[in-house]
């Protein structure tokens, strides 16, 4: 067993792409986009129509290109800081539209209670795909946890593995999790 | 940013984990168009020192053309506006630019619109004035803004400064920062400033054209 964070060849080639993103390398974006830009536009899809889903994953990109100089790779990852930007804007957008129907209907403004719901289905994105990043094992044990409910006990049985290592695994998912979602709550 | 703060203890984070549902596994492709946007929007910075998009490629094949105009409307405009200031006549036209859109360059928004600005001399101040526009509305979260570039020799973007934001319904007239010449910069452009607290120009100009002395 090793307590001390491993960095994974998969993480460490993030860390290689988000050094060059914050230099201003050009193909570096595009790695970026490739990587999370999935990630982004479910988040708008889920939340605006495609027009303006469109429009908005673009933003978040073209504005996370411009503003690289403040994204700082210590304080957590690039895909919590895009889905905190890809949040505000979607947060704005609805904001702007529904203020442009409240006009058109002559109502008073009122304050729709839209971001927590947002918040969440950022959340819930951030942390499925945070899943996705997990080596096989962990991935397979988080899983058996979080979806299937199993007690720690029982993940041990059905994976043939000591009860310590699955604890160790969870304890090490979650922050690893956590880590990923950290810049998305500045 | 929200104010939210983050999940406190494991807890929240069991719960979102418990929470995350068949629909939050499926990613969805963005269309190509996306990257297509985005790669249009950041590549002129390949080429301006500011994120500007530069002013060669508006106009390469009169560039040689304009640029020694330019020199020599600097130093008329310089004249002109030396005679102005003597005779201290309020709201005299000095100079006068036409600006277009760049179809390959600029943002989408700018299309099929145009403006013309006068540069005015008026109660010893100097002032940009739009005098006919359709400039196109912005939306909800950006504004228009004018900026004054000056050029370096190649054509590229050296400077600019921001003369403030216009109202498309409503344009009228923006004073020029004192201590900036108009003379030198000579470029008018007007871009798309979305309300991000950025102040820097964002690389999305709609309309641009070069102030020519009368």
């Amino acid at each position: 067993m090793q307590n001390t964070r491993k960095v994974t060849v998969a993480e460490s080639d993030s860390i290689r792409i988000e050094e060059a993103f914050v230099r201003g390398d050009e193909q570096a974006l595009r790695d970026v986009y490739l990587k999370h830009g999935k990630l982004v536009y479910t988040f708008c899809r889920r939340t605006l129509d495609e027009a303006r889903a469109k429009d908005v994953t673009q933003e978040v990109f073209i504005s996370a290109w411009r503003s690289r100089a403040r994204y700082n790779p210590a304080k957590g990852s690039l895909v919590g800081w895009l889905v905190a930007i890809t949040r505000n804007r979607i947060i704005d957008n609805i904001r702007a539209e529904s203020r442009h129907l409240e006009h058109r209907a002559g109502n008073d403004p009122i304050d729709l209670p839209i971001d927590s719901g947002i918040e969440a289905i950022g959340d819930r994105l951030m942390i499925a795909d945070a899943l996705r990043s997990l080596p096989e094992r962990a991935r397979q044990v988080m899983e058996l946890r979080f979806y299937a409910d199993l007690t720690h006990r029982q993940i041990a049985e059905r994976m043939s593995m000591p009860l310590g290592t699955v604890k160790s695994d969870i304890r090490r998912s979650l922050l690893r999790i956590r880590r990923r979602l950290e810049p998305a709550y500045e | 940013m929200s104010n939210r703060n983050m999940p406190s203890d494991n807890l929240d984070l069991e719960a979102l984990l418990r929470s995350i549902s068949e629909e939050d596994l499926k990613l969805l492709d963005p269309p190509d168009e996306v990257w297509e946007g985005i790669e249009r929007a950041v590549k002129p910075e390949r080429y301006a020192t500011a994120t500007v998009v530069p002013i060669t490629s508006r106009r390469r094949r009169v560039r040689g053309l304009m640029l020694s105009g330019a020199a020599a409307l600097v130093a008329m405009v310089i004249l002109v506006i030396g005679i102005v200031a003597l005779r201290d006549d309020p709201g005299d036209v000095l100079a006068t630019a036409t600006l277009l859109y760049d179809p390959e360059n600029f943002d989408s928004l700018g299309l099929d619109t145009a403006a013309e600005v006068d540069l005015v001399a008026k109660e010893g101040k100097l002032t940009i004035h739009i005098v006919k526009s359709d400039l196109p509305s912005p939306g909800e979260s950006a504004d228009l803004e004018v900026w004054l570039i000056r050029p370096d020799d190649e054509g590229n973007v050296a400077d600019l400064i921001s003369v403030g934001l216009v109202d498309p319904a409503n344009p009228g007239t923006l004073d020029i920062p004192p201590g900036h010449d108009p003379t030198v910069y000579h470029i008018v452009d007007i871009s798309i400033e979305p309300r991000d607290g950025d102040p820097g120009h964002s690389g999305r100009s709609i309309l641009r054209g070069p102030l020519v002395g009368h």
